[in-house]
């Protein structure tokens, strides 16, 4: 019997689904290995049990930590999909900004008072943090990136069906970058997080001219004093470090450290 | 074999006629400061001058990142395994003596023991045409410490800039046939003109070790508890750049990947590794032997001036082409390790 995999989207652009969906020259091919059963982005049908559940964004609100519990009792595996699911991604920053303003910088200060009086008028307030995936229930794998990699999910997909343990090396941007041939970011006098990075991206952002900010999550090993330090030496702003930690890993240990 | 004398606007020329009929790489100009080994094309710039090494050693076309080594399929109760073995053939031009160095090193350590088919096929398809160096490329550079500067092994045509003139002189029976229709004037007083280019030579030649060559591998051996491998790791991100970027660095990983469309049926490739990275040395079980980055730091710099010089019989498996240091964001370089680890031993003996 083939495995039953569903897809489920939580806070996000839905970037993450539509780059599983954009894997066409595969997509029917990976079709002939799984059933989906639950995939708004592309069918209508639920189903009561799977055996990979794919959750795509970030959880704000408690009705949405009861859903996802939900669908992790229901499932055997449950894989968080892109930066959203995996790190929080943009969207936690807001972490760093009390809730009530942000909600009057969003919406204007008439419907924040409203809603601060009228529990009916707005549900999104029940929003308090930005929490990744990991930190409410259990993970068993990760598709890092913003947006995750369609070949990693090919991947992971190959190694689900064949019971195989599939291969994500905790190694930096740096990896890639080096099997690309490309020029360093530091060497053409930018900045980088490739150093301190999840690779498996294939450096795309620093193979195309720009540099890595950080989308796929600190690395466990990371040296993030010695990062911090040469981006001091290179010329940034403690400010402008912290900016940069903040961008995609706001709900990271690093990004939650107070600016010395 | 003939010695040939041409003048050194002569060479791209001669390089351009090879590429129409060859795959030839050459160090071409790679973003604001680096350069790569790529493909001449009409048109591509051919200058010897201004070069400084290349971001990875040329050696690497020799064993891609990614390549596929073979490929499977089930046949009834039968496993069926084809080789895939790139036999084709390339020529590296403008490499200088310290990648010389550094694939003639690369040739032993693929011979010895199981040798690996796909390396030696690509190599032996491989002509070299290498480009001496007559001054030190950059402040990074010590391929004269290593006893990589005056290396010729490995290369097909050895090219010898003289003033305004490029000697040519083919190394092997390859090397002749690409010089074949070139019509380049024999040289006459070779020897003179050599030293001539061997007085020019900057002395001291680059950056040069604090004890002799020959000292070092003893010297290394000795420091197994030293304070210098902390210190050399203090800012190191263990992003295994090192390791990428070194001539002599063979490590890899293989992948299996299955066909979709039929599950029995698939291929194996590898892909650089590297003993800087955390998680290289993790076993069966999860157990990791070097977990710390300094363990990882004195394994590197054993490979190079202690374990591998042991087995290959050479002086340094490091060539000094400088490009871990140049390349280290965190400014390690092993250089300094070695300096440090010599100063460490005169202070505690």
């Amino acid at each position: 019997m083939k495995p039953k995999v569903a897809f489920f989207d939580f806070a996000g652009c839905e970037g993450c689904q539509l780059a599983v969906l954009n894997c066409e020259d595969v997509l029917l091919d990976i079709l002939g290995l799984v059933d989906i059963v639950e995939f708004r982005e592309a069918i209508s049908e639920t189903a009561p049990r799977f055996d990979v559940a794919f959750i795509e964004g970030s959880i704000h609100r408690e009705e949405d930590v009861e859903r996802l519990r939900g669908i992790r009792a229901r499932s055997t595996y449950l894989v968080a999909l892109g930066a959203c699911a995996c790190i929080g991604n943009v969207q936690a920053r807001s972490n760093f900004i009390a809730p009530a303003e942000n909600f009057k910088r969003v919406y204007g200060e008439v419907d924040r008072n409203q809603a601060q009086t009228d529990p009916e008028f707005w549900p999104l307030w029940a929003h308090t943090r930005v929490r990744a995936v990991k930190e409410i229930v259990p993970v068993d794998f990760e598709l890092r990136g913003c947006p995750m990699v369609p070949a990693e999910f090919v991947h992971l997909v190959k190694a689900l069906v064949s019971g195989s343990i599939p291969h994500f090396p905790a190694n930096a941007v740096c990896v890639e970058c080096k099997a690309n041939e490309n020029e360093c970011a530091f060497d053409r006098g930018e900045t980088c997080m490739g150093q301190i990075t999840y690779g498996g991206c294939g450096a795309i952002c620093v193979t195309n001219g720009y540099r890595c900010d950080g989308c796929r999550g600190v690395l466990p090993h990371a040296n993030l004093a010695a990062h911090r330090q040469l981006l001091r030496e290179k010329g940034l702003s403690d400010a402008l470090i912290q900016n940069r930690y903040r961008l995609f890993c706001s709900a990271e240990p690093l990004g939650q450290e107070i600016r010395r | 074999m003939s010695t040939f004398l041409i003048r050194k606007d002569a060479v791209p020329d001669w390089i351009q006629r090879l590429a129409r009929e060859n795959a030839v790489y050459f160090p071409q100009r790679a973003g604001q400061s680096g350069f790569r080994f790529e493909p001449v094309q009409e048109g591509s710039e051919i200058q010897f001058e201004q070069y400084h090494p290349t971001i990875v050693p040329p050696g690497k076309k020799l064993a891609p990142a990614g390549e596929v080594l073979f490929q499977y399929r089930r046949e009834g109760e039968d496993a069926v395994v084809e080789p895939v073995v790139d036999a084709s053939f390339r020529i590296l031009a403008g490499v200088r003596p310290c990648d010389l160095k550094g694939i003639d090193l690369m040739d032993q350590a693929n011979r010895e023991g199981c040798a690996d088919p796909h390396y030696l096929t690509r190599r032996a398809n491989t002509a070299i045409i290498a480009y001496d160096c007559l001054t030190p490329c950059d402040k990074a550079c010590f391929c004269d410490a290593t006893g990589s500067l005056r290396c010729r092994k490995g290369a097909d045509i050895f090219l010898t800039p003289v003033d305004e003139d490029v000697l040519v002189e083919p190394l092997s029976e390859r090397g002749l046939a690409l010089l074949a229709g070139a019509n380049f004037p024999i040289c006459g007083n070779v020897e003179a003109r050599k030293a001539k280019a061997e007085g020019g030579r900057a002395k001291p030649f680059g950056r040069q070790f604090k004890a002799p060559l020959q000292q070092i591998p003893g010297i290394v051996a000795k420091q197994w508890h030293s304070p210098v491998w902390e210190k050399h790791v203090q800012q190191c991100f263990s992003c295994g750049s090192c390791n990428l970027v070194c001539p002599t660095c063979y490590c890899f990983n293989v992948q299996d990947d299955f066909d979709l469309t039929n599950t029995s049926a698939g291929q194996r490739s590898r892909t650089w590794d590297g003993c800087m990275l955390p998680n290289f040395a993790e076993v069966a079980g999860g157990h990791n032997f070097r977990s710390h980055p300094a363990d990882r730091q004195r394994h590197r710099v054993k490979r190079k001036f202690e374990y591998l010089t042991k087995r290959f019989e050479e002086g340094s498996f490091c060539t000094g082409c400088g490009r871990c240091g140049r390349q280290c964001t965190a400014g390690i370089d092993i250089f300094d390790i070695v300096n440090d680890l010599v100063d460490n031993t005169e202070a505690t003996s």
